[in-house]
């Protein structure tokens, strides 16, 4: 997949692609295989969006500075839309309960499952 | 007070129009439990009545109508020769206008825990008398509304934090019980009453998740903005860190989304989830003007659409498209909803300048966010210079009130009112070309309450 179909999606976020998120979405484009060609490369990248954005904000440990916490909230959103364009319902379903999982068990001071785990086995809810 | 208008068109000359389940669904969506229901004929020629429908009955009433008025029977309001400004189109009817006034112009009705209450036999008609035309009855309910449409908001909201996990639901109950003033709910729900599928149950639901989205977003954005009190009440970050306050407004920002997917209409979750990326990339606008604070009417524009004008918008679409209104009608309400947030940001700006506001004065430019009275005075001729000064440097209590002493000197609060109110106009010109179902003056009326406040 070439960056180019994906450089809408990127606005504002080119310098974080360079910065890991491109390393973090090829690892979930394993996980999107059984989905259509087109599809798979929006629903890689918003899973990626999202742990990325879960991690700039610090959840689950100490807080991220406000600017930075901006970013990954757009991330999250970005994710979000992502989804709701092109993810089936379970799995749109399957990804907020994931960040309902993760961000519950930090505001209880818990261990959650690492968010990965979370979002692989949420893309793979339309099975 | 509910406000409505019921429309029909007549295709005969006599025709009798059974308004009973209108009339019932006008009551089930207000939420009227107890009280009346107020018709009034908009016509000369079209009257009320409450009797039986019954085909052959309603005949003997044609009947007993042509016997006591006939047609043609030389009645003098015909008599076009001895009118004064008769128009071309002016029907021969004065038959019409005599059956009419054997009948009723108004009639109330009671409501009792929500039911029309009417006799086993009666039904309520209007009656054309003059037809074929289109007709308006104007419908009015007063009375209690205990069971409001802000009432099943209220108890959605509870359910929904009822079964989230404590260190999350207890923050935001906290935040959701001091208030607010609910209007992207209520612009939910006003706008799921305008499509065939009305069910105020899932409108509800939809304003609800609407709700929570909104205040998940505001727990982040009261951590940005360093602010320690919010609806009176200490803000999440203040009173639990901002660990806390990350964790509760990704929870609510997660579940607010699986609320509104889990309604399985694709369009509602797509403008949604448009709306709450317009809202995170303009606070990063927002926060990055803050460097040339207090900016410009261009850049604060292009913020405020984002940061509130955004959810306002998806508010009024996703209410119409939940309700499966027509592409028309969602069209115009997303306008409207885009205008009526804009003008709503900007009078909200001038609440920060209002002593009878109840909210602490001068908190906005404590916090250097952006706001119209405040790019408008930095640009007037006298005051501007200091008011740029003052801003750049420290701000302590003196500054804030000299700023404050300054903006209220110069015309900005008042060139602020002015647009906002020529916005709330533009929005509702939005909804000219549409059908509402009798909602217009309800919608017109926010959007006007909307802007003229103080708090």
């Amino acid at each position: 997949m070439s960056v180019q179909l994906l450089d809408r999606e990127l606005d504002r976020l080119h310098d974080l692609w360079t910065d890991g998120l491109s390393e973090t979405y090829r690892v979930y484009l394993d996980s999107v295989r059984h989905f259509e060609p087109g599809v798979q490369e929006k629903l890689a990248l918003a899973a990626a969006l999202i742990e990325v954005g879960t991690r700039l904000q610090g959840l689950g440990s100490r807080a991220a500075p406000p600017t930075t916490l901006l970013m990954g909230d757009l991330c999250l959103a970005r994710g979000s839309r992502l989804l709701a364009d092109h993810a089936p319902l379970a799995v749109q379903v399957a990804f907020a309960r994931a960040i309902e999982t993760v961000s519950s068990a930090a505001a209880s001071h818990q261990a959650a499952p690492p968010t990965r785990v979370l979002l692989q086995q949420s893309l793979g809810a339309a099975r | 007070m509910n406000s409505a208008r019921l429309g029909f068109t007549s295709s005969s000359a006599t025709e009798f129009f059974d308004l009973t389940e209108r009339i019932r669904d006008q009551i089930a969506r207000s939420g009227l439990r107890n009280g009346r229901v107020h018709l009034q004929s908009l016509h000369t020629t079209v009257g009320l009545a409450v009797n039986e429908n019954e085909p052959l009955l309603l005949r003997d009433f044609e009947t007993m109508l042509e016997r006591l008025a006939p047609v043609g029977a030389g009645y003098e309001h015909d008599d076009f020769e001895r009118r004064f400004d008769v128009p071309l189109d002016e029907p021969v009817n004065g038959h019409a206008h005599c059956r009419q006034i054997l009948l009723s112009a108004f009639l109330t009705l009671l409501v009792e825990e929500g039911e029309l209450v009417l006799g086993r036999w009666q039904s309520v008609f209007a009656v054309e008398l003059d037809g074929p035309r289109q007709r308006q009855i104007a419908v009015q309910l007063d009375g209690d509304f205990a069971r409001s449409q802000e009432a099943l908001v209220e108890a959605e909201l509870a359910r929904q934090l009822l079964v989230d996990p404590e260190p999350v639901s207890a923050p935001m109950r906290r935040l959701v019980e001091a208030g607010g003033k609910r209007l992207r709910p209520r612009l939910v729900q006003l706008t799921a009453a305008l499509g065939p599928r009305n069910d105020p149950l899932r409108a509800a639901e939809l304003a609800a998740a609407v709700e929570l989205l909104h205040n998940a977003t505001l727990i982040h954005d009261d951590y940005v903005d360093e602010s320690t009190h919010r609806r009176g009440r200490p803000t999440v970050a203040a009173a639990e860190g901002p660990e806390r306050a990350i964790a509760v407004g990704d929870y609510y920002f997660a579940k607010a989304t699986r609320l509104v997917a889990e309604m399985g209409n694709p369009a509602v979750t797509a403008a949604i989830a448009e709306a709450l990326e317009a809202i995170c990339a303009s606070q990063i606008d927002d926060v990055a003007l803050r460097g040339a604070y207090p900016g410009d009417r261009e850049s604060y524009l292009r913020v405020i659409r984002g940061k509130t004008a955004s959810l306002f918008s998806a508010a009024c679409a996703s209410g119409a498209l939940i309700a499966d209104a027509s592409p028309e009608v969602v069209g115009a309400l997303r306008r409207f909803g885009e205008l009526l947030g804009t003008a709503f940001q900007m009078a909200d700006d001038m609440v920060d300048f209002s002593p009878s506001s109840g909210k602490p004065l001068g908190l906005d430019i404590r916090q250097r966010v952006l706001s119209l009275p405040l790019i408008y005075a930095a640009e007037d001729r006298d005051v501007g210079p200091e008011v740029r000064r003052l801003l750049a440097g420290t701000l302590g209590d003196s500054e804030v009130g000299r700023v404050t002493e300054l903006v209220n000197a110069t015309d900005a609060l008042t060139r602020v009112r002015r647009e906002a109110q020529a916005l709330v106009e533009a929005a509702v010109r939005e909804l000219e070309a549409v059908e509402l179902d009798g909602l217009r003056p309800t919608l017109v009326g926010l959007a006007r309450s909307a802007v003229d406040r103080e708090s």
